[in-house]
């Protein structure tokens, strides 16, 4: 199969799963019961109950609800969130930044520091540093984050006090307009150093503590492709030829090893993107994570399905964009399968 | 011609018995060769104190009467150190003894697993097998299906279903059973086509066996071992993922378990009291490591080829 017809059926296929997704989810949340409490009071009498029933239609069988649900999404109108006393639409924006803003800082530190610590351990086999990294990295699936994050935060807030929690000073974003929602981009446009700084600041513990799974996970594809590409005849002949062990390990091994590590990052990206309901509890991060954890707790269905379908979509699209780079990247996948 | 059979039969019964014994040492073998990799042996140590601190949780620690899945409660010692008389562990914002969390949170964590574990396995190789058997429009339909579940990360599907019905331990167990069900049912399929197209199953056919008989004898316990790989490293990520829960609040307050006792000390840390968080999430940390340790090695025995992925 050619790459293009590969990527149009991938695409065609994407919609079936969103929409099956949709079901999923929208047949969930009215298992729990209908959304109606929330639109009521107690004053109200039985006229208006059924009155607001007829309004936001759930007078109606349930899979006709799920069209008015599905009609509602389309044109804007994701409910009403209760945790946040506000439309689901206007809340999602602020929040959503918050929480790409730390799952992007967590997915540098961990493409980073993956890639250098699987790379440096692959090429020194069975050293002493190698046995180290892979104690590291066979720990770091098996690690809970809400135990690591605590960690962290009874070592470096509690014990040393280096890093603070929350997202930033609010004193110095007051003062500083925010067009992308990104404090750390904010506060560049603003020209604002202290206040890049104290973003950054913010970002570091709760970066590393969502990071390190994912760092766990590529650092050992990393190190286990590096040893099997440094097996290669072509290494071989590399060092033959003449060129420095570093140049064959960068200029040609690692460069090699890098494409099956790059699906394996693609994979991370749901890792990071669900730790972010731990992270953001664990270090006060107002992000969306957290506002779905107190939408769980108390039974916010229109945030809960809307967090649901956009993360999932969101995953969808990412696995999506990563088997296309790795089709291209190396072109002995066999595709179709 | 009767004779004939008679020999006949004799014979396979003489190849059968023999094929037990090929049977046997190749599970000898395997077993071995399971031992030989130093870091499984790690991991199935780990794995047998867990079990033991389970089984043994009511002799280790006097059980709380008259549910002793509760947390003790001791409000005159509450926000002791570790080391304290009586508390060895010490104690929560809340009196609870963080030393009975962590034995008696081995025993829910045991529970959890298993009933997980194993509805899982009897949901997900049913539906695979019907898949891989049936083939056609049934099987196109029920891996869209699956593929569906797949595209919903993982955690988040199992806080919102928890959610949904309410936050209760055995909510935990159904979220975490209609989320960790798919990777058995694409295991088993897989399997299922692979092994129909070998030619041991042509001949059992063309012996006469019905379909029933063949899914029986040969393609089940031929599934066996990716199965078995796959719930001894579940063993492991379901307590990880019904921890998390627990932490973010879908249990019952106040049960013995560890995601509960993490979430629980999370009040003292910022008071500098370590303890009430550190000593159970260590054993939640622990559990995951020992099971996964063992089924990497169960894995690298059992299943060379695959790669580990994830």
């Amino acid at each position: 199969m050619q790459i293009r017809d590969y990527i149009i059926r991938r695409l065609l296929v994407l919609p079936v799963l969103i929409i099956g997704t949709s079901i999923i989810v929208f047949a969930l949340t009215r298992i729990g019961g209908s959304p109606i409490g929330i639109y009521l009071s107690h004053e109200m009498n039985p006229a208006e109950v059924q009155e607001m029933k007829e309004r936001f239609h759930l007078d109606k069988p349930v899979p006709v609800q799920y069209f008015y649900w599905i009609k509602g999404v389309t044109q804007g109108d994701l409910g009403w969130s209760g945790v946040a006393s506000a439309p689901v639409v206007d809340v999602f924006p602020k929040k959503f930044a918050a929480t790409m803003e730390l799952a992007i800082a967590a997915g540098i530190v961990a493409v980073s520091l993956g890639i250098a610590l699987g790379t440096f351990a692959g090429a020194r086999r069975n050293k002493l540093a190698d046995h180290i990294i892979r104690v590291v990295s066979v720990s770091g699936a098996s690690m809970p984050l809400f135990w690591f994050a605590i960690l962290l935060l009874i070592i470096f807030w509690v014990w040393l006090g280096w890093f603070p929690i929350g997202r930033s000073d609010p004193n110095l974003f007051e003062a500083i307009p925010h067009p992308t929602g990104f404090y750390t981009i904010d506060a560049l446009l603003a020209g604002n150093f202290a206040a890049f700084r104290d973003a950054v600041w913010h970002l570091i513990m709760p970066a590393v503590a969502l990071g390190y799974g994912a760092t766990a996970i590529i650092a050992r594809m990393m190190r286990s492709s590096l040893i099997e590409e440094l097996q290669e005849d072509y290494v071989d002949a590399a060092k033959a030829k003449g060129l420095a062990e570093r140049v064959v390990l960068k200029k040609h091994a690692r460069r090699n090893a890098l494409i099956p590590t790059v699906t394996v990052i693609g994979l991370t990206f749901g890792f990071l993107l669900q730790g972010t309901v731990v992270a953001e509890i664990i270090f006060r991060w107002p992000g969306l994570g957290r506002w779905m954890a107190s939408a769980v707790l108390r039974g916010d269905q229109a945030t809960i399905m809307t967090y649901v379908m956009f993360t999932s979509i969101l995953f969808l699209i990412v696995n999506l964009v990563v088997d296309i780079i790795y089709a291209n990247l190396d072109r002995r996948v066999v595709l179709g399968e | 011609m009767s004779q004939d059979l008679k020999t006949s039969s004799v014979a396979i019964e003489g190849l059968n018995d023999s094929a037990l014994k090929v049977r046997l040492k190749r599970n000898l073998e395997i077993i071995q060769n399971v031992l030989e990799n130093p870091t499984t042996v790690i991991g199935l140590i780990i794995v047998i104190l867990m079990l033991l601190m389970a089984l043994l949780a009511p002799i280790i620690t006097e059980p709380n009467m008259p549910d002793p899945y509760q947390m003790p409660r001791d409000w005159k010692a509450a926000r002791s150190a570790p080391l304290t008389p009586g508390h060895v562990l010490g104690t929560t914002n809340r009196g609870g003894d963080v030393f009975y969390g962590v034995v008696w949170g081995a025993r829910t964590s045991l529970k959890l697993s298993l009933i997980v574990v194993c509805l899982t396995v009897v949901v997900g190789v049913t539906i695979g097998s019907i898949a891989g058997i049936v083939g056609g429009k049934v099987d196109e339909i029920l891996m869209r299906v699956v593929d569906v579940f797949l595209s919903i990360p993982e955690l988040i599907f199992a806080l919102a279903i928890a959610a949904i019905l309410g936050p209760s331990f055995t909510n935990i167990i159904l979220a975490l059973v209609v989320v960790f069900w798919v990777k058995y049912a694409r295991i088993m399929r897989a399997q299922v086509i692979r092994i129909k197209q070998r030619e041991y199953v042509d001949a059992a056919r063309v012996m006469g066996d019905s379909k029933m008989q063949i899914y029986l004898k040969d393609i089940l316990p031929n599934s066996f071992s990716p199965v078995m790989v796959q719930a001894t490293l579940d063993m492991g990520n379901i307590v990880l993922v019904g921890a998390t829960l627990s932490f973010i609040g879908l249990s019952e307050a106040g049960i013995a378990e560890w995601g509960v006792l993490v979430s629980e000390g999370q009040a003292g840390i910022s008071a500098g009291r370590w303890w009430a968080s550190t000593f159970p999430g260590l054993m939640v940390f622990l559990w995951a490591l020992a099971f996964n340790l063992v089924g990497d090695g169960l894995r690298d025995v059992l299943d060379p080829r695959t790669e580990t992925k994830r």
